[in-house]
């Protein structure tokens, strides 16, 4: 077995195209998801029955179905069903973005839901008004119980922008599968990407459980 | 637009037995794996508590390096890479096997850490006091203690084994997900074919992730209670609890 690890930087520029794409997927899913997490988290805690329950039975939905699942069914069923073309990219992003707002908008729920009800109270008691009870009062605190999940999200999302190679998306995993395919070099270009995933996804998830643990430390 | 009237499910039974070998394949991908992680992630997680520095640091090493990078990319690594390394190429089903297998061991080893670093250090004191070894505290005393506490967490790490099975695909392995697309690829009729495939992935989901609740409640239920009289006996701890 010889390794000839200098033929990955040969095909860098095939690689930071995959890159290109995994952040596209990565960004949008995330900027569609996050506003509909923040709506989704608003029907749940909101007074209206109705809009709690369908809230809620969008999160137990999108969390219990496999994301490959949904990336194939967006990918072979909205061209059908919307009459337009969509590309893998995009039919796979926004299967990512709905799985996305789902999980976040549980992260949001428990950071609201986390604030003491002493808070609210007082809030209540000095008359403030409802806009500033949730601008100044309720969503700072909540903020900080929820970035430590948020983070570890993240990292889970973009694990889950590999999933659009199954739908021949071409981001960094199916490049570099295709690349070690074509030079029959799977060892390097696949050790090459676990590597790159796992530097950029370290430093990120200890940040978090170092933000976590200082959290609790804080509130113990 | 498509016509909705148009819908076309005849193709169902005749399909049906690739189907539902996909599916079995699923089922036990998922199960096995599952009930190997979770021995393997005790060992792992006792070297890691209380083995020496090189039993400690490789296990530390494996299990941030399969937390921290995509399981897709993994089952890929072992299915085509690992074969150079070890010259003994693997059949789609045992890659798709063992990547499952490390990746679910390494959560569960993270969950039972939590769990036995939980135990209160007066539960260890009182048995080493009684006379116990060590080897019996940890079996009679403290084991027995870990497990309510993760069930839980183990339960949806179970939800989650079933939701990966279906990235194994990219690796051949005919699972459910892979059987459909095949189908698909014969009678395509992918509104039908894959709307089917995801509303049997939602019903097992939805009966393991109940399973879980229940579980969840089940296990929850006297620890609240008993954190609750914690709030109450010492209100300065609990009054710092939250905000100010």
């Amino acid at each position: 077995m010889e390794l000839e690890p200098e033929i990955v930087l040969r095909y860098l520029p095939q690689l930071a195209e995959g890159a290109r794409v995994s952040v596209i997927a990565f960004g949008m899913a995330l900027a569609l998801g996050a506003p509909l997490a923040a709506l989704i988290c608003a029907g749940r805690l909101g007074r209206r029955r109705f809009f709690a329950g369908l809230a809620g039975g969008y999160v137990t939905v999108f969390r219990v179905i496999p994301e490959a699942v949904l990336i194939f069914w967006m990918f072979y069923c909205l061209p059908p069903l919307t009459g337009y073309q969509v590309s893998g990219l995009w039919s796979g992003t926004l299967a990512l973005a709905l799985i996305s707002a789902a999980y976040l908008a549980e992260i949001f729920r428990a950071g609201i839901q986390s604030v003491n009800a002493g808070q609210w109270e007082a809030a209540k008691a000095l008359a403030l008004p409802r806009r500033t009870l949730w601008l100044r009062i309720i969503i700072p605190q909540a903020t900080r119980i929820a970035i430590p999940p948020f983070i570890n999200f993240l990292t889970e999302l973009l694990k889950g922008t590999t999933l659009l190679a199954t739908i021949g998306v071409g981001e960094l995993a199916l490049q570099a599968y295709v690349l070690g395919a074509q030079t029959f070099r799977y060892l390097e270009f696949l050790t090459a990407i676990a590597v790159i995933y796992f530097i950029i996804i370290f430093p990120i998830a200890r940040f978090g459980e170092w933000m976590e643990h200082r959290l609790a430390a804080a509130t113990r | 637009m498509i016509d909705l009237a148009n819908l076309d499910f005849s193709w169902l039974p005749k399909y049906s037995v690739p189907l539902l070998w996909g599916l079995w394949t699923t089922l036990w991908l998922g199960v096995v794996a599952f009930l190997i992680a979770v021995p393997s992630g005790l060992l792992l997680a006792l070297g890691r508590l209380y083995g020496g520095w090189y039993l400690r640091l490789p296990i530390i090493g494996f299990v941030d390096v399969i937390r921290f990078t995509p399981l897709l990319v993994q089952a890929v690594w072992i299915h085509f890479a690992l074969p150079v390394v070890t010259g003994q190429s693997l059949s789609a089903n045992q890659s798709g096997l063992i990547a499952l297998t490390l990746h679910v061991s390494a959560y569960i080893s993270e969950i039972l850490r939590a769990g036995v670093i939980a135990i209160p250090k007066g539960q260890w004191e009182a048995a080493r006091a009684l006379g116990l070894r060590p080897r019996q505290i940890f079996q009679k005393v403290i084991l027995p203690q870990v497990w309510p506490l993760v069930m839980p967490p183990l339960a949806n790490v179970s939800v989650a084994t079933f939701k990966l099975t279906a990235i194994l695909g990219i690796i051949a392995v005919t699972d459910l997900t892979k059987a459909a697309n095949r189908v698909n690829t014969f009678i395509f009729r992918p509104l039908e074919v894959f709307t089917v495939l995801a509303l049997v992935y939602l019903a097992i989901g939805l009966v393991l992730a109940w399973i879980a609740w229940r579980i969840e409640r089940h296990y929850a239920a006297p620890r609240t209670g008993r954190s609750a009289a914690v709030v109450v006996l010492t209100p300065s701890i609990a009054g710092r609890g939250h905000g100010t």
